[in-house]
């Protein structure tokens, strides 16, 4: 029954206008990313080339090029900005659909007409949510390859793709915990809109302001890639920075960077170190969903 | 007003504001007390010419401006899409079709109230910001400043209102409700967050932290110079962003609050001069919006099914 569930689930997202609309906001930025970053990084060395030109004709020494080593992937770097930012909406709207519709519909009440538990139900449309999105972050991981062959005029290396497969495993656990997210908030909502909603505000809290509040990042400035927060020498952020393990949209930004190379190293221990609290969370999420299932009460309607 | 996640909404917006504010507020403070000790050791010392404060006051803002660009129009599309909803849910809108109010009426009342909502939620944050920049940063806002606050809490109005009506047309010309409310919120991800980053991306002053010019240690009119090398990469980039409300919002509001070095210094008629395609963009998007919303408003079916 579980399978029997998981592909009904899958069967109806191809159905969801609203599921797809994000799917292809995302897989077009995936795209794009490459290209993105193939334009700026050119752009950026032929702006280097000019300022050298025009210092040398002030008398003044140029400073180093800051470009002159660039790791393989660093054309990716805006994918660590679209998987929270796309992504995690794309997932969050998942989970909501996974649990909205049989609640709107009345489908719910037919299902549990069926001799089947509430675990198995449950257990069903997590394999569901998680093979769609398995399938999504398959996608981009081929979109991003591709783009990294057409921008670099070269295949990858192993060690790249197999640095991209890691990035895309941590990305898939991301996306994980929102689409829990998504589904949580829609169990607990007797609205169908307010289930939404309610998911879209974690996600903006998480994405945008927890980030101020442990590191002083602006909520724009968490849209680069090349973040410039604010100095933490205040009494302020040494107390709230205590929080920062929690703060798991930067935990993501920051493995990630490590997992692409593109940032400074650090001892792989650390960086699974780090993981820890995200999984942690992904768990509790998964325990939430599963208690929430079992109390809710599918013989009613929901509104939307 | 009754709505739970509306209400959540507006929390978040007003505390993340608050703490905003409070954090920049600090730090200002920090940085006057340096700047009022080097003044009096200086003037203690003999100095004849002092350094002006590098202080702005207004760009301790710049969070909250920026919290108003991604959570208020969210608030906004929301308070669009639940005006449309619960007059389905509750049924009076074909109670109100039998009194004698024209649809024309109707539809401006609902934009009506909902601008008074808006301003008195901008209004509120203004008087929070100065409050807190006066209470906490220990710097009050003089009469000019005052005057570009209110000029950029006025935008931020304008700026919301169009969103506003973005939530009503999608939710008004949606079967489903949810549907509308999912479909606005896939625009305000392109609008507000994707095009400015993709705009971010690609300027080439953004690659390294702190901004590459200045690494480079280049002036803003040498930085000018070497980029007119580059005009059509820029022209691409430019009209991604044009094609955002919000960065012409962004760039409306960090004019007034002093945000940009290179605005600073400027009067108000020069501020409003070089930020006047803004001013503009924002007209044309509010007046297209607020057009189409109002003329669905007026003419869609008088249904009892549907609702939030």
């Amino acid at each position: 029954m579980i399978g029997v569930i998981a592909r009904q689930q899958l069967l109806s997202l191809r159905r969801q206008q609203t599921f797809l609309a994000f799917l292809a906001v995302f897989l077009l930025m995936t795209a794009l990313t490459g290209v993105i970053g193939w334009s700026s990084h050119r752009t950026i060395v032929q702006v280097y080339a000019a300022a050298v030109t025009v210092l040398a004709a002030d008398g003044q020494p140029a400073p180093p090029d800051p470009f002159t080593s660039v790791p393989a992937l660093s054309l990716l770097s805006n994918m660590t900005i679209y998987i929270p930012l796309i992504g995690a909406l794309l997932a969050l709207v998942l989970g909501h659909l996974a649990v909205a519709d049989e609640q709107s519909t009345g489908i719910g009440r037919l299902v549990f007409s069926r001799p089947l538990s509430r675990t198995s139900y449950i257990l069903g449309k997590l394999l569901g949510v998680g093979l769609a999105l398995g399938a999504v972050m398959a996608a981009a991981t081929i979109a991003s390859l591709a783009a990294l062959v057409v921008a670099n005029g070269r295949v990858p290396s192993v060690p790249d793709v197999g640095r991209l497969v890691l990035f895309s495993v941590l990305s898939l656990g991301y996306l994980l915990l929102f689409a829990l997210v998504g589904m949580l908030t829609t169990l607990l909502s007797r609205r169908r809109s307010v289930g939404l909603l309610a998911g879209v505000s974690v996600w903006l809290v998480v994405t945008f302001v927890l980030p101020q509040f442990t590191s002083g990042l602006r909520p724009t400035a968490s849209l680069n890639p090349i973040s410039d927060p604010v100095s933490s020498s205040l009494a302020f952020f040494q107390i709230t920075a205590r929080a920062r393990p929690l703060s798991v949209s930067e935990i993501y930004k920051d493995v990630s960077a490590q997992i692409l190379a593109l940032g400074p190293g650090r001892p792989a221990s650390t960086t699974l170190a780090a993981v820890v609290p995200v999984v942690a969370i992904v768990l509790a999420l998964a325990a939430l969903v599963a208690a929430a299932a079992h109390r809710h009460d599918y013989s009613r309607a929901g509104a939307a | 007003m009754r709505s739970k996640v509306l209400l959540t909404l507006l929390a978040v917006l007003i505390t993340v504001t608050v703490a905003s504010v409070l954090i920049g507020a600090l730090d200002y403070r920090s940085a006057l007390a340096d700047y009022e000790a080097y003044r009096r050791a200086a003037i203690a010392g003999g100095v004849q010419r002092i350094a002006p404060s590098p202080l702005q006051l207004l760009s301790l803002l710049r969070g909250a401006m920026e919290y108003v660009e991604i959570i208020g129009a969210l608030i906004a599309i929301v308070l669009g899409y639940l005006s449309v909803t619960r007059e389905r849910s509750s049924g009076t809108l074909p109670l109100l079709r039998t009194r004698p109010v024209s649809p024309r009426q109707l539809a401006a009342g609902n934009a009506l109230g909902a601008l008074g909502l808006i301003a008195t939620l901008m209004g509120a944050s203004m008087l929070i910001a100065v409050v807190s920049l006066g209470v906490i940063g220990h710097d009050w806002v003089d009469a000019a400043q005052l005057t570009k606050l209110a000029l950029a809490y006025g935008a931020s109005i304008a700026y919301l209102m169009t969103f506003y009506f973005l939530g009503v047309l999608t939710t008004t010309r949606s079967r489903n409700p949810a549907n509308g409310l999912a479909g606005a919120l896939v625009i305000w991800l392109v609008v507000v967050l994707i095009l400015p980053q993709i705009g971010d991306t690609l300027d080439a002053d953004n690659q390294v932290p702190g901004g590459l010019f200045a690494a480079l240690g280049l002036g803003h009119a040498q930085e000018v110079s070497i980029l007119t090398h580059f005009g059509a990469y820029e022209r691409v980039r430019t009209s991604l962003e044009a094609a955002s409300l919000s960065k012409h919002f962004e760039r409306f509001a960090f004019a007034m609050t002093d945000v940009k070095d290179k605005y600073r210094g400027f009067t108000l008629g020069q501020l409003l001069t070089v930020t006047a395609s803004s001013i503009a963009w924002m007209a044309v998007y509010l007046a297209a919006l607020g057009t189409a919303a109002l003329r669905v408003l007026r003419t869609h079916e008088v249904t009892t099914s549907g609702g939030i």
